[in-house]
């Protein structure tokens, strides 16, 4: 891959997460008065007066305070949790991010091969059967938010059925005798959260698919390929999918930020202990420290995602490798 | 050969004449997309709810003017059942359209005019003006913009105030719509500049410039009426987004639960614990509504695309 544009994406990337720290640093400050007010707002004045020396709030904004926050994001210092007793925000967090990155990684995967799948399959055979009706589908799945798919697989599966737990990751107050059962246990717990978030994608990605399907089946280079007398099948293995895999790859990383979004909402229906929740209470309890600090998680990881893709794109398409 | 000028006023004839040909041209072409008129029918259905809660339902009702008992099912006497203060459902769906609707529609006004003025200025102005708004936009399209605006609804609503007022309405409901429009501008933004780059580059942008038209001029007059067509079809989309956005920052409790919204019902629903009751009801009917106004939506966005942007067609 051609090294200029490998650096010019990276250096991009990196004046991207530049921009979030500033802006996470503005967004704090911009509160009303300053964060004391609203962090210790039940002080008596003399606590607050130490907290603000503490947090360093006495000193001007510009450079003090600025140089003082970014010396301790890159320490990796976010501050302490107001809702969870004073616990560092970066303990807070971490303990959160296995179950949310299992739930979206797993969610992920099925809908990139379910989805990119399903509308390869519906662009290829646009009009037919499998086309119409999974195109119908994908519609109405691209227009419900995820959490309401959440809910209806709840109140179906769980409620009604009975077949699996209504939230949580574990059965609570149950003892495992092996690590297997375990296992069982939290795929039984995970699979409604992930066929949730699975569904919610799959919409997005078939039609994202089915449309870049369709713009190559214009292509010079497929009548090309039929016109040598290649299979069907051979023509859209070999000519049509490679390069309609392209927009397909930018568009999934470019959609991350929304997955997000429905993220913490499916977590919040199936009360999964991931970031999502953790947001939802950090947002009733006004914890900035911690949201402040999900922010800049969340827009870092979907900056190297992008940067990822970019990546991949460049390695599937030389064109754009200059 | 010479040529009778026109007059002033068979000038405006010939204008009009034009406009409405253009008009019945379009209605004809876009008629013939039943998806776009599918669409069309669902979300006049809905603007009526919307614009006549009060004929069609009564008030809205409350915790103290509640009827019913909580979590009925559907009843003859509450034919979408109640909800967990006893409220008939189908009151708050319907006065629920009104409010969804009215932030939707006012985030999308906000949204689409920050993405023109951007796009539109950015196209025309080039160079460094160019650069500038154009890294700013990719940032906030990069950006996970729903966590963006999950943090800056509870800061600007500490900063106005809760129980505030700007220009008659709820502080609340006008936080949501500047955070969801100040999040969402880029796309629209990227769009329309593209196309104004391109109108910049024909002939009767250099003649204006020639006869002495000022930038602010050429951009109102001559480049907004040629991007026209992308912003209407972009705005519709837009719409479906925003009211998308309103009810997932609700569900997660950032609405107002003195207004309503479809959004905020289902945040109640959740809350209540009525998926896990098995009160379906509670969550279905503003559900139901939601993903009927977004799918007309895009429907109507789609085949005004194709309408209005054939030459884009291709894109689809």
């Amino acid at each position: 891959m051609g090294s200029r544009y490998l650096a010019r994406k990276i250096v991009q990337a990196i004046l991207t997460i530049v921009f979030i720290v500033l802006l996470n640093f503005v967004l704090f400050r911009m509160m009303p008065g300053s964060p004391d007010r609203v962090l210790a707002r039940n002080l008596p004045d003399a606590a607050r007066a130490e907290l603000r020396e503490r947090w360093g709030l006495d000193q001007p904004l510009i450079p003090d305070q600025l140089v003082a926050y970014i010396g301790a994001i890159a320490r990796g210092d976010l501050g302490s949790s107001y809702k969870f007793s004073n616990t560092p925000v970066t303990e807070v967090i971490g303990d959160r991010i296995w179950p949310t990155l299992i739930l979206f990684g797993l969610g992920e995967l099925i809908a990139i091969v379910v989805g990119l799948g399903l509308g390869a399959y519906s662009g290829w055979r646009r009009g037919g059967p499998v086309d119409y009706v999974g195109n119908g589908f994908s519609l109405i799945l691209y227009s419900m938010p995820y959490f309401v798919i959440g809910m209806i697989l709840l109140i179906v599966f769980a409620t009604t059925l009975g077949w699996f737990p209504t939230s949580g990751m574990f059965s609570l107050g149950h003892r495992f005798d092996s690590p297997v059962e375990q296992i069982a246990d939290f795929a039984w717990h995970l699979f409604l959260p992930l066929m949730t978030v699975a569904i919610g994608l799959i919409g997005q990605y078939s039609i994202l698919m089915r449309s870049s399907i369709i713009d190559t089946l214009t292509e010079d280079y497929v009548t090309t390929a039929k016109a040598k007398g290649l299979t069907d099948g051979r023509v859209l293995r070999s000519h049509a999918l490679p390069n309609a895999r392209l927009p397909a790859v930018t568009l999934i990383a470019i959609n991350l930020g929304y997955v997000i979004a429905g993220a913490i909402t499916v977590e919040v229906v199936f009360g999964w202990p991931g970031i999502g929740t953790l947001t939802v209470t950090a947002l009733n309890a006004r914890d900035y420290p911690v949201l402040q600090g999900i922010f800049l998680l969340l827009s870092i990881s979907v900056v190297i995602a992008n940067l990822a893709a970019d990546l991949i794109y460049g390695y599937l398409d030389p064109r754009v490798r200059t | 050969m010479t040529s009778t000028p026109l007059s002033d006023r068979e000038l405006r004839a010939e204008r009009w004449r034009l406009r409405i040909r253009g008009w019945s041209d379009f209605a004809g072409r876009f008629g013939r997309r039943r998806d776009g008129v599918i669409g069309v029918g669902v979300l006049v259905l809905f603007t009526m709810l919307a614009l006549f809660p009060n004929l069609i339902v009564g008030p809205l009702q409350t915790a103290t003017t509640a009827p019913g008992q909580p979590l009925q099912p559907p009843s003859l006497e509450f034919p979408l059942g109640t909800d967990d203060l006893g409220r008939s459902m189908l009151n708050l769906t319907v006065h629920g359209a009104r409010i969804s609707m009215v932030i939707g529609l006012l985030a999308t006004v906000v949204t689409v005019l920050l993405g023109a003025v951007i796009g539109i200025v950015s196209g025309y102005l080039g160079g460094r003006t160019d650069t500038f708004l154009m890294r700013i936009t990719d940032f906030f399209l990069v950006l996970p913009t729903f966590v963006l605006a999950l943090i800056l609804a509870p800061i600007i609503l500490e900063l106005v105030g809760s129980d505030a007022e700007i220009m008659g309405i709820p502080s609340t409901l006008v936080v949501i719509i500047v955070v969801i429009g100040v999040t969402s501008w880029a796309s629209t933004a990227r769009i329309i500049r593209s196309q104004a780059l391109s109108v910049k580059e024909r002939m009767f942008i250099a003649r204006a410039r020639v006869i002495g038209g000022g930038g602010g001029h050429i951009m109102w007059r001559h480049i907004m009426p040629n991007v026209l067509n992308l912003i209407v079809a972009n705005t519709v989309l837009v719409f479906a987004g925003a009211i998308l956005t309103e009810t997932t920052l609700s569900f997660i409790g950032l609405g107002d639960p003195l207004l309503p919204s479809w959004g905020v019902i289902l945040n109640s629903a959740q809350t209540s614990g009525a998926p896990g009751l098995g009160a379906w009801w509670f969550f279905v009917p503003p559900a139901t509504c939601i993903v009927l106004v977004v799918l007309a939506f895009t429907l109507v966005g789609g085949a005004l695309d194709d309408v209005l942007n054939p030459r884009m067609r291709a894109r689809r």
